[in-house]
């Protein structure tokens, strides 16, 4: 769109952005962010909270589905294992925060390692279906080894303290997990510039000329893997300490799918469409209630009968009318927007 | 060692149920090429539309199973039709992902239009005891095994001599070739999703019977996949012994070793399958690997 303007040196052509006004409109969006927490009522204040730790797995399963093209149906296990991973050492062995928010990353990771394994030598389906097994095994690991994880009882987890800062209110905790998700975003669009990056989406849009490209697939498929499990994990451990407490009732399977709902209706395979998915998503049951709230008292006695039904049959229905009438996912609308926006009242 | 008959005996039993729903993923992934997730959602909403029929009519067992079997035949018909077609051609994602939103929303939608208890299906048969031997095993459970039995046959005939049987083989072997030959590919995919959904019905009815009626009844499903990945996936008549073998190893492992293996016994057989032989024992097609 903004013609005339040529690119002459690589790292200019790979700028995350080079529009001034991107630059700025994000920076402040950054510090509304920081600070809303502080203006906004608990209630709103908790869908922010869960926008921001729903976007950092959502982010961790982009790495893998959106960037590598490796079909997960298992990541609510890693969020399972870095939940479990942090509440464990902080809550039962009084070690500090610091190092379980490590373990939640590093647990997971190898963990993600060993899922990996399969993904060398299946594709697609196969994948899914072992990833889909891998979750249930998890969930009966953590139910089994009761010694260590008090079983289906579930772990207390307390606010943390980290480096002499209290995160123990919810507008404190909500900078952090905004501060998380930052990072993650960032590292996230950056491995899209770098040499990780472009093997990881070679590998999805075609294997076999990747190959031949001198690309060690195992290799990329497994750190794909890797730092998916890895961020997947962080959420995880985020989640757990916002809900306070971590049991395998609190990470049901259908996270999954909640996850992989994020990144069709958001548009595969781009970071920013994760984001506007993942505020869709969280959003759109709060919408649909107020929706059922205009219908009256008794539709919305409904809902609050079957919420998480209505929320299941909701993510459903959006997946399968996201795949079929726009493919290209909110980030498509949004460029549709845009176009429409400068070139108006041209078509083109 | 009368133990062990037993927990092989009715292994076997539940283990005709998961192959009864093996059976249809493989016909569905056979003709289509796609798995379908839904599965074990459209036994458990046959098995709840039979527990809604029973209380219409009690009294009325065969009434009750042929009003079933017909919803079924409705149910695969519209899945195919309204959700399936309209994703022919897209890819294997996307396939995928509307099977599991689709599964989502069948599981979800029974828990809203019923209600998440489990209730017992009574139409007045199979609750007789039938001694073989020693051992006691449920009218119930018997018919699962006959009729698994049946269907084998049925499907190994239906494959092998008739016209529709041998059209979906050269759909599966080869769709563009198929449709230049006159085949209607569409009619072929309608044909299979109808099959394995009356097969379905047919498996949810039995579990019914044998347990109740109840949204865990998607499980059932879930472990139908191990059976199918051990038969091979585009395998029918695999699919059904291998839903046999993963039920009787189920339970040797939850006799003998813990009940909480039980519930994961089949997706460990999955992941060392998938390792050691990913098209299944008696699967075909050899899984491309880079």
């Amino acid at each position: 769109m903004r013609s005339g303007h040529f690119k002459e040196s690589i790292p200019g052509l790979i700028m995350l952005s080079d529009s001034v006004p991107v630059w700025v409109w994000s920076g402040l969006l950054l510090v509304a962010l920081a600070l809303a927490p502080y203006a906004m009522n608990a209630y709103a204040l908790s869908f922010l909270i869960l926008i921001l730790i729903t976007g950092t797995g959502a982010l961790g399963l982009h790495v893998l589905t959106g960037c590598t093209g490796l079909i997960s149906l298992g990541h609510v296990g890693f969020l399972l294992l870095g939940a479990y991973a942090y509440a464990v050492p902080v809550a039962k062995f009084g070690l500090p925060p610091l190092l379980g928010f490590f373990f939640a990353g590093a647990v997971p990771a190898l963990a993600g390692l060993v899922v990996g394994l399969p993904s060398l030598r299946l594709k697609g389906l196969y994948l899914a279906i072992t990833t889909l097994a891998f979750a249930f095994i998890i969930s009966h690991l953590i139910i089994e080894m009761s010694w260590l994880t008090d079983g289906t009882r579930g772990i207390t987890v307390p606010r943390p303290r980290l480096l002499g800062l209290d995160f123990d209110s919810d507008a404190r905790f909500a900078n952090l997990c905004l501060l998380v998700a930052v990072l993650t975003l960032f590292a996230v669009l950056n491995l899209g510039r770098s040499r990780v990056g472009r093997a990881l989406i070679a590998v999805r849009d075609n294997d076999i000329a990747a190959r031949a490209m001198g690309i060690n697939l195992e290799a990329y498929k497994l750190k794909a893997f890797l730092t998916s499990a890895f961020v997947t994990g962080i959420a995880g451990a985020l989640f757990g300490i916002y809900l306070s407490f971590v049991s395998i009732e609190g990470f049901p399977f259908l996270m999954s799918i909640e996850a992989l709902a994020i990144l069709i209706v958001g548009g595969l395979g781009s970071a920013l469409g994760t984001v506007l998915g993942t505020v869709f998503i969280v959003l759109l049951p709060e919408a649909s209630r107020i929706a059922f709230g205009l219908l009256g008292s008794q539709a919305e006695r409904l809902f609050s009968l079957g919420a998480h039904e209505i929320r299941s049959v909701l993510y459903g229905v959006v997946i399968i009318l996201f795949l079929r009438f726009e493919p290209r996912g909110l980030l498509g609308l949004w460029h549709d927007v845009r176009r429409l926006w400068v070139n108006w009242p041209l078509r083109y | 060692m009368q133990y062990l008959v037993d927990q092989i005996v009715s292994g076997i039993a539940v283990g005709a149920i998961y192959g009864l729903i093996a059976m249809g993923l493989a016909l569905i992934y056979k003709s289509t090429g796609l798995a379908n997730f839904a599965q074990g959602e459209m036994a458990m909403l046959i098995a709840y539309i039979a527990w809604t029929l029973a209380g219409l009519m009690p009294g009325h067992p065969w009434l009750v199973v042929g009003g079933a079997l017909v919803a079924s035949v409705v149910l695969g018909l519209a899945i195919e039709r309204l959700i399936m077609r309209p994703m022919l051609g897209e890819p294997v994602f996307a396939t995928v992902m509307v099977t599991i939103a689709l599964a989502v929303i069948l599981r979800a939608g029974a828990m809203l239009i019923w209600d998440p208890y489990p209730h017992a299906l009574d139409i007045g048969i199979g609750r007789g005891v039938v001694m073989l031997g020693a051992t006691g095993l449920r009218e119930a459970q018997l018919a699962a095994i006959l009729t698994l039995m049946a269907a084998l046959a049925g499907f190994w005939a239906f494959f092998r001599y008739s016209r529709i049987g041998k059209a979906m083989r050269a759909v599966a072997a080869d769709s563009r070739a198929a449709q230049l030959m006159g085949i209607s590919a569409a009619r072929i995919h309608a044909i299979a999703w109808t099959a394995s959904a009356v097969i379905a019905g047919l498996a949810g009815i039995f579990f019914a019977l044998l347990y109740d009626v109840s949204p865990n009844l998607y499980h059932v499903g879930l472990k139908s996949f191990p059976a199918t990945i051990l038969g091979g996936l585009d395998s029918v008549l695999g699919s059904g012994f291998g839903g046999v073998l993963i039920g009787v190893a189920e339970n040797l492992a939850g006799g003998y070793l813990a009940s909480s293996i039980k519930e994961i016994a089949g997706f460990i057989v999955i992941i060392a399958v998938l390792m050691i032989r990913p098209f299944g024992l008696f699967g075909e097609r050899d899984i491309e690997r880079v």
